[in-house]
């Protein structure tokens, strides 16, 4: 799915030049659930803006299905993220103003779903979710849990080849964080998605087939569990 | 319908600040609408006037030059005038050079003096001109009456005081052209087309009201006795002559530099065939008539003084720049407060970009809540000018409009008491009652601000949209 060739993201911060990704060789397979963890500040949610085409790479390939993202213009990287990539945010990123249904259903508007199909596929993602009751509910009125659950429908509702989840369980209780990891894992093998999610949880990054950590940009790769 | 239910939850989030923007917007439309209104009654008025001192239908007027104005105290007299003279022997009046003891005497004379007279065959000549419809002589007289003290002259005498009054020679064969047409018959009737000849006189309501006089009545003019035979009212706000009297009479009465006006005229009324034509036959009589003055009814504009012509002034000036200063101010209320919204929402449009959102779609999901909030505004508006409109109407003071006009006539007298003269004016001045209506085109205007409002405030607030990375307006604190 994903093939990362000396990538490189160098930020500048006043007269300093900051290193946020040094040198990242990195192959993600189809199917496969790579865990990144590392220390605050070491690069990992950059590497996921890399994978998401939400930034561009200083140095370096970023492919995905072999469509190298960073040579890409705006446009069509967009229409990547729009067809091909969902996001889960730790602080969940929800409109406010939306209820739970109408924050999914923005995810297939640059799809150009038809209104009965938006409906139809909507539903399906807030049942899948455990949320098939609370369609109609504003984000104020869920828990956090809930609220990440309504992320997670937006971001599988166009049927994506890969999730990108940075930090998803970040601002939930233990039991919440294990049901949302549950609820990822099943997803992510009934619909044979390519996960790369970012923890600082220890446990949470066990459960991956593959761990890899950054460290001051660099990738190492910890633990790999595929067969 | 995604669009139309995020944009309506997103001003319901920020209500308070939707209706701080359109109420800018409105106080500034409505501002341009109250104005537009108020030029348009002033207009209306200034049209009123204009109508009532030439007529309805008359495009273009052709009036003689106005005459020389007299040295006061200094050189002969013109041939025909009246003056005075004191001497030992009491005062005296002269005409054409032989004088008479004139105490207790009362002098009439019919004059043409706002304008010099001219042949009555131009009338046929501008009738011929290409682009012209009807063409009709008249003439505008005043006459004076100034009776004279039995001691004027003498040590301690008062000056006499001239009473005067304005009188129209009709044309019988073109009673649709000038002055009498604007108006309407309220008592008796108009001209007969066999009266030409006759001592029959048609009153302006106003002055018959004030003197008392009623179809039936007799006038004195020039010390000849003119029966009334109608009333006419004319029209609100109009400054019409006090008495019409039938042209060949006026012109056998009234005095000018050589004697009668007979086959003499001191204005044409001329109707162009149509309103594109004015123009060229203004032209073209200048260039048939090179002495004489004429006029259309954007030129006679000018001339009127008042506080008709300051409220326009007031109105198309300082009303203009006012209303402009005002929406200028709400476009930039409007535009600042749209980016400070845009910037406290650039993490969830950086979400939107995550999702596969195209800036565009959101510039357009932004400007379509301005344009919202600018049609709300711009409806206010419309409100607040219906509004001012009214208020205009209902409190605003009378306007006056004032033309003044020479009469020609010098009065000079020399004696112990020292040296007086008079130069009678006849001063057309009429009260015209101001109001103001929002018109369609008003309306119109106020939809196109409010919308150009909404597309200024939207495109200001979202031009950072386009330029915003997706993982910069993620990494914002919510």
């Amino acid at each position: 799915m994903y093939n990362l060739t000396g990538v490189t993201k160098l930020y500048q911060k006043g007269r300093h030049t900051v290193p946020a990704v040094r040198d990242v060789n990195l192959v993600i397979e189809d199917g496969e659930w790579l865990a990144v963890q590392g220390r605050t500040g070491h690069g990992k949610s950059t590497l996921l803006n890399l994978l998401g085409g939400l930034d561009r790479p200083t140095e370096g390939a970023v492919e995905l299905a072999g469509q190298n993202l960073a040579t890409l213009r705006e446009a069509q990287v967009t229409r990547v993220r729009a067809v091909s990539v969902g996001f889960i945010f730790q602080t969940f990123n929800l409109v406010a103003t939306l209820s739970a249904a109408e924050n999914v259903e923005a995810a297939l508007i640059p799809l150009r779903t038809g209104l009965a199909g938006r409906r139809r596929l909507v539903a399906a993602a807030l049942e899948s979710v455990g949320l098939g009751d609370r369609a109609a509910h504003l984000p104020s009125e869920m828990s956090g849990g809930q609220q990440q659950r309504v992320a997670i429908a937006r971001a599988l509702v166009k049927g994506p080849k890969v999730l990108l989840a940075d930090e998803p369980t970040g601002n939930l209780d233990e039991s919440t964080r294990d049901e949302i990891i549950a609820l990822l894992e099943k997803l992510w093998r009934e619909h044979g998605l390519t996960l790369v999610l970012v923890t600082h949880d220890s446990a949470i990054a066990g459960r991956a087939q593959r761990v890899a950590v950054m460290s001051k940009g660099r990738l190492s790769i910890r633990q790999d569990t595929r067969g | 319908m995604f669009f139309v239910t995020y944009l309506a939850r997103e001003l319901r989030r920020r209500m308070r600040q939707a209706v701080f923007i359109a109420l800018g917007l409105a106080l500034g439309i409505g501002l341009v609408v109250t104005v537009i209104a108020a030029s348009a009654g002033v207009k209306k008025a200034q049209a009123d006037v204009l109508d009532s001192l030439y007529g309805v239908g008359t495009d273009v007027t052709v009036t003689g030059k106005p005459p020389a104005a007299p040295s006061p105290g200094r050189g002969t007299p013109p041939k025909g005038a009246t003056t005075f003279q004191m001497s030992p022997s009491g005062a005296q009046v002269c005409t054409n050079g032989k004088c008479h003891n004139a105490a207790g005497q009362t002098i009439d004379n019919l004059g043409s003096g706002s304008y010099d007279p001219f042949s009555y065959s131009s009338v046929a000549s501008v009738a011929k001109l290409r682009g012209v419809a009807t063409a009709a002589g008249g003439l505008s007289l005043t006459d004076n009456q100034i009776t004279i003290p039995k001691n004027f002259g003498q040590s301690g005498s008062a000056a006499p005081t001239p009473n005067s009054f304005d009188v129209d020679g009709v044309d019988l064969g073109h009673l649709s052209l000038g002055p009498l047409s604007a108006g309407t018959i309220s008592s008796g009737r108009s001209f007969a087309a066999g009266q030409a000849q006759s001592n029959v006189a048609v009153l302006d309501s106003g002055y018959a009201a004030s003197h008392k006089l009623k179809v039936g009545s007799t006038i004195t003019i020039v010390k000849t006795v003119f029966t009334v035979i109608g009333i006419v009212r004319q029209p609100q706000g109009g400054s019409p002559p006090d008495v019409y009297i039938p042209l060949a009479r006026a012109q056998a009465l009234a005095s000018g530099g050589s004697g009668n006006l007979k086959n003499q005229v001191n204005t044409i009324y001329v109707t162009a065939a149509s309103a594109a034509d004015i123009p060229a036959v203004q032209r073209e009589i200048k260039h048939v008539l090179p002495q004489d003055t004429v006029t259309t009814a954007a030129s006679l504009a000018s001339q009127v003084t008042g506080s008709l012509a300051s409220t326009a002034k007031l109105a198309n000036d300082l009303g203009r720049w006012l209303s402009i200063l005002v929406l200028a101010a709400a476009f930039a209320l409007a535009s600042l407060l749209t980016m400070a919204a845009v910037a406290r929402r650039v993490r969830e449009f950086g979400t939107l970009k995550a999702l596969g959102w195209r800036s565009r779609r959101i510039i357009a999901q932004v400007m379509g809540e301005s344009v919202a909030m600018g049609l709300f505004g711009g409806a206010a508006g419309v409100g607040l000018g219906f509004a001012g409109a009214a208020i205009i109407s209902a409190i605003a003071p009378k306007l006056f409009a004032s033309v003044a006009t020479p009469t020609g006539q010098h009065i000079q007298a020399v004696g112990p008491g020292g040296s007086q003269s008079l130069n009678p004016t006849a001063t057309h001045t009429v009260a015209v009652p101001m109001s103001a209506s929002v018109t369609a085109g008003a309306i119109i205007l106020a939809v196109v601000l409010a919308i150009a409002g909404g597309l200024i405030a939207g495109a200001v607030g979202s031009w950072r949209i386009a330029r915003l990375r997706p993982a910069d307006a993620l990494a914002r604190v919510a």
